[in-house]
């Protein structure tokens, strides 16, 4: 039997892999053995990320891409598509945090729109239009958070200076079911959509506050964060053929967050 | 890899329709598979599949009262499992509504939810010594959302409301398990199947497909083998952080 999480022979495309989660997917992603291509708001601050990706023998493009403007979409879906000829898989994993506190002014939400609404949309469009039109159709799998399905508990920010935005609560939300309108809206033409929602990610760089960890970890069922590297495994089941019959749904990834 | 090599895996109802193509997908990447059905069932499909890693095991898991001795006796041999996926059912077909005794419906949950309950609790058990491990329990998309009337024609029965009464009680067993048992670093989920019409079934009711074909995004009921790829991800290592969720694999069913 072969492998029906393998990735051999697909074209998968990676929007934003700088960040903890993902640098783990770009690893992960490449050795489950796709042709990754990571497209990023500044490919020169992707050096390091693609030696480390080369000393685990993975091979990754990387093109430019600005999601919320729709010619360097289009350029970014258009170099993939001169260089490896079709897309079998997306990750958008482009996320923008311009807003801090409770109530910031609203040109930073607007200016979170761009990225997280227009980007994701502009970026579906573009990908889903080479999708439909190949027989095996495609795979979307749009990372949002826990923090799409709930309300942030105030009390586990208290002792620290982390303090939870509201564009995220509600660009994360939107991500889930704009998902299942994709998944429905090109269900017949063989593209699936889905999305992963993670949980609280330990950053090993700059550790969240111990006020912070103490209580969070409580709050989930494990009494931990996620590693960054434990998102790796829900999003190649979803990209490969393994979940040739899953389309809409949103898989939590969140130590039992979400669960209780 | 997503796959739970080198484990040992217990799967009940292994030998079914939707059993069959993931006991032989474990066979081939498990230390050691227990594949538990009714008399005969397991032990044919061992023999015709030419499984190499899996021991058949007769046990009627639907009976809380022998299920204890009969998992104990079983560890025993084969040592604590990883892992468990619990595909049996137990249902009620064929009556209508109006027409379900009380009795009856009292024998669904006591041949579905209790002896899961007992079952996930010896299995627990053995992992808390053992150090970890993943139960897989099998839900519906009637655990999550009623037949549709609409779609059964007049001579038909809808699936019956015992049925989904259990497996709506399966999701909330894993969620309250996998709280329970998660500082063991034992994971429960839930997987709820969509339409997965065994070929009788199919064969019997070609209009019926079609209306199922019809009530999902993808448009086609499920095949058996795509079962497997949910529950080997799972009960692998790659979903170490996944625990008290469930998971939906039915073409979009739920999704609209």
């Amino acid at each position: 039997m072969t492998n029906p999480f393998s990735l051999e022979g697909k074209v998968i495309v990676q929007c934003g892999g700088t960040g903890l989660l993902g640098r783990e997917l770009v690893k992960a992603i490449g050795q489950a053995g796709a042709t990754l291509v990571v497209g990023t708001r500044d490919p020169s601050k992707f050096g390091p990320d693609l030696e480390r990706a080369r000393e685990a023998r993975v091979e990754v493009q990387v093109e430019k891409l600005i999601v919320s403007d729709e010619d360097s979409v289009n350029a970014f879906r258009d170099a993939v598509l001169a260089k490896n000829g079709r897309v079998d898989g997306l990750v958008y994993n482009t996320v923008s945090r311009p807003m801090k506190g409770e109530r910031p002014h609203a040109d930073e939400w607007r200016d979170s729109m761009e990225t997280n609404a227009t980007g994701l949309y502009l970026t579906m469009n573009a990908f889903v239009e080479v999708m439909e039109k190949q027989p095996t159709g495609g795979s979307i799998v749009n990372i949002s958070s826990m923090m799409g399905m709930v309300g942030p508990n105030m009390a586990n920010y208290e002792g620290t200076d982390m303090k939870p935005a509201p564009d995220y609560f509600f660009h994360k939300s939107g991500m889930i079911n704009v998902s299942r309108y994709y998944a429905s809206v090109y269900g017949t033409k063989g593209v699936r959509c889905n999305v992963v929602s993670p949980g609280g990610i330990f950053n090993p760089e700059a550790p969240q506050p111990d006020a912070f960890l103490e209580k969070y970890n409580k709050r989930t069922m494990m009494g931990r964060m996620a590693n960054a590297d434990e998102m790796n495994g829900a999003v190649i089941f979803l990209l490969s053929d393994a979940a040739a019959y899953v389309t809409g749904i949103n898989l939590p990834v969140d130590g039992g967050f979400t669960g209780k | 890899m997503n796959s739970p090599s080198g484990k040992t895996i217990w799967i009940t109802g292994g030998a079914g329709y939707l059993g069959t193509p993931t006991t032989i997908a474990l066979d081939q990447c498990c230390a050691k598979v227990l594949c538990i059905d009714l008399p005969g069932k397991a032990a044919a499909l061992v023999k015709s599949a030419n499984l190499q890693h899996t021991v058949p095991v007769e046990l009627d898991v639907n009976d809380p009262a022998t299920l204890p001795a009969a998992v104990a006796a079983l560890i025993a041999e084969h040592g604590a499992p990883d892992g468990l996926a619990h595909l049996t059912v137990a249902t009620s077909m064929g009556h209508t509504l109006e027409d379900l005794p009380a009795e009856t419906f009292q024998a669904t949950l006591d041949r579905s939810l209790v002896p899961t309950f007992v079952l996930c609790r010896e299995l627990a058990k053995s992992m808390q010594a053992s150090g970890g491990g993943s139960l897989v329990l099998f839900s519906s998309m009637y655990g999550l959302v009623p037949p549709d009337k609409h779609a059964y024609r007049e001579e038909m029965k809808p699936n019956p409301i015992d049925y989904g009464v259990s497996k709506a009680g399966m999701i909330q067993l894993a969620r309250y398990l996998a709280m329970h048992y998660g500082p063991d670093d034992i994971r429960v989920n839930c997987i709820a199947p969509g339409p997965f019409p065994n070929p009788v079934a199919q064969a019997a009711n070609p209009d019926f497909v079609n209306t199922l074909n019809q009530k999902t995004m993808l448009r086609r009921i499920g095949r058996n083998n795509e079962m497997l790829g949910p529950v080997l991800f799972l009960l692998s290592d790659q979903a170490s952080y996944v625990t008290g969720q469930t998971l939906s694999v039915d073409g979009g069913w739920t999704a609209w």
